[in-house]
């Protein structure tokens, strides 16, 4: 393969699926997607968006209506099998056999795929702080992460498919996660992942690809995303005060009268509001980051305003 | 074709077919240590000629055939044991790709390099192992309660008998494994299962019972007309039965990779 290829390329891909007898839905439209060799692409979106539709076509689990697909550049479908042995697999709910230790999966799965190097699966292991003593059963989400992750991993692949992959995981081990994701990275291999966590793919991600409804709205780079640079900022002052005093602050937008105090969406620096608010005794202040739709929307422009923040920090 | 994953099963597995292999060959062994009297089959026969014509088509209409050691066997064994083993064969057909699929597991199975037909085959070839296991085990109890009982059988006409079980059991796994790749619920696929060992089932006993009536040439939709317990344990395999089962059995197994590769795994 030529260094320069894509190691994902989708070309108008579709999925719909039989809602009943009568409806169908369609999951994905025309996606044409291209990931680069070398890179993190982080495939983001809301609960619903179609991004384990993406990754179960990527891996021949479901077969696409329309379009078609390629990794590494060998159509998914026909090569599936011999593609596998390049990809490692995280799936969004891992479910594995119940009754089997860790190590009894490990064992069957390093078994199917041949030639896994164990001293590698020891090293994943003691990394990521994981006793495969024990029976699938017993391990909690966090553990049962891990041992899906040195699934994923425990056969070098080439490409990396994850789908919600820090889903339970401690903020140590997301940071251990994290760590290795962009030492794979640095051995030139490629990591596909989706979430619906802004700070996840910002904290890794080359490049971000934003699903919504099925369809691929945006592929940007995440600096240029998290440039949307507007925050929500609530602030609770001790009098009463006419929120449209506000509205002619720079870089102060939708403002609003909440109790004892004012909600508004700041673009830009602090300075401006933080002068016009001199007068008064702000008793507390909160900024939220824009959800990820937000700033998708700030971003590329679209009228409606979607609810929903994360990443909260209090200023007292 | 590796064998991992047919070894895997066998490993997963034998347990299972160990204890109802036990579970066959002690009820073998039972069945004919409970007859220290040869004559006692002659009272079940006058017993039974008492009986009402529908419910003597319970144990195949033949009367005299069931004072016989052979038709003792037929009816007291080798007609229930199938019956009982479609429990094992519909649990073992869920286990090739049903089970997995119904609890999320296919997605990281079918992730590895393993072809879809390469996983239905070698699981299928695994529990085909199993079941020509628990069947020896039965003829093991068979032969055994043979040295204690009062009854005289040819033991080379109990191999067959025994040996007629394996057409038929196969053919309840690959319909299993079938109803398993062409529904992707797992409920669905039990039933649909359970359906066709039940209906053959009274296909076979109302076209014996009413052979009169459009049910008697229904039977023939039956696999227990060819399963034919009485005839083989009196006469012999009949190797047009077992082809014709053989032959519905490969369809099935056919049909089930052909869907299987061909549909959308299951969420």
């Amino acid at each position: 393969m030529n260094a320069n290829n894509p190691v994902i390329q989708t070309e108008n891909l579709g999925k719909t699926y039989a809602k009943n007898r009568r409806e169908t839905v369609q999951a994905l439209k025309n996606l044409n997607l291209s990931v680069q060799p070398g890179e993190i692409f982080g495939y983001l979106g809301p609960n619903g968006a179609g991004k384990t539709t993406t990754i179960r076509i990527l891996l021949d689990l479901i077969r696409p209506s329309d379009g078609r697909v390629a990794i590494f550049g060998q159509d998914a479908q026909q090569n599936s099998v011999e593609l596998h042995k390049r990809i490692g697999f995280l799936p969004g709910e891992l479910n594995l056999w119940k009754n089997l230790s860790g190590q009894q999966v490990v064992s069957y799965i390093g078994k199917v795929r041949g030639g896994v190097d164990l001293n590698y699966v020891r090293q994943l292991t003691n990394r990521l702080e994981l006793d495969l003593s024990l029976k699938v059963r017993s391990y909690s989400s966090g553990n049962k992460r891990k041992l899906g992750l040195v699934i994923a991993l425990m056969n070098k692949p080439d490409l990396l498919i994850l789908d919600e992959p820090t889903n339970g995981l401690d903020p140590l081990m997301q940071q251990i996660f994290n760590e290795m994701m962009l030492e794979f990275q640095k051995d030139g291999r490629t990591v596909f992942l989706s979430s619906h966590i802004l700070s996840e793919v910002q904290a890794i991600c080359d490049r971000v690809g934003i699903l919504r409804a099925g369809e691929l709205r945006a592929v940007e780079t995440v600096t240029n995303l998290t440039h949307a640079n507007f925050r929500w900022v609530t602030v609770q002052l001790r009098e009463k005060v006419d929120a449209n005093q506000f509205v002619s602050v720079a870089g102060v937008s939708e403002v609003s009268a909440v109790d004892g105090g004012l909600k508004l969406r700041l673009s830009g620096d602090f300075d401006p509001l933080l002068r016009a608010l001199n007068p008064y005794y702000v008793a507390k202040m909160e900024v939220a980051e824009p959800s990820l739709e937000e700033i998708f929307l700030t971003y590329y422009g679209n009228g409606s305003r979607v609810q929903g923040q994360q990443g909260k920090e209090v200023v007292k | 074709m590796n064998g991992t994953v047919f070894m895997e099963t066998l490993r997963r597995s034998w347990r299972g077919a160990l204890y109802w292999g036990l579970g066959f060959g002690f009820y073998a062994l039972m069945l004919m240590l409970v007859v220290q009297d040869a004559n006692i089959l002659k009272q079940y026969g006058e017993i039974a000629k008492a009986f009402p014509p529908a419910l003597m088509q319970l144990f195949g209409g033949d009367v005299t055939a069931l004072a016989t050691p052979e038709g003792f066997l037929a009816y007291g064994f080798f007609g229930y044991l199938l019956l009982i083993f479609a429990v094992y064969a519909i649990m073992s057909g869920l286990n090739i790709t049903a089970n997995d699929e119904d609890q999320g597991i296919l997605d990281v199975v079918l992730s590895l390099p393993l072809a879809r037909m390469r996983l239905m085959l070698e699981k299928f070839l695994a529990y085909t192992l199993l079941t020509v296991f628990i069947i020896a085990c039965a003829y093991v109890g068979l032969i055994a309660g043979l040295q204690f009982s009062a009854l005289e059988v040819d033991s080379s006409k109990l191999l067959q008998s025994t040996f007629n079980m394996l057409p038929s059991s196969l053919l309840m796994l690959a319909f299993t494994a079938l109803a398993g790749a062409l529904f992707r619920r797992k409920g669905t696929a039990t039933a649909v299962a359970s359906l066709f060992v039940v209906g053959s089932y009274f296909l076979n006993f109302l076209g014996e019972a009413a052979s009169s009536t459009v049910f008697e040439p229904l039977r023939q939709l039956s696999f227990f007309h060819y399963y034919d317990h009485n005839g083989v344990v009196q006469h012999g395999l009949s190797w047009g039965n077992i082809g014709i089962l053989s032959v519905v059995t490969v369809v099935c197994v056919a049909a089930a990779l052909w869907l299987f590769e061909r549909r959308d795994v299951g969420v």
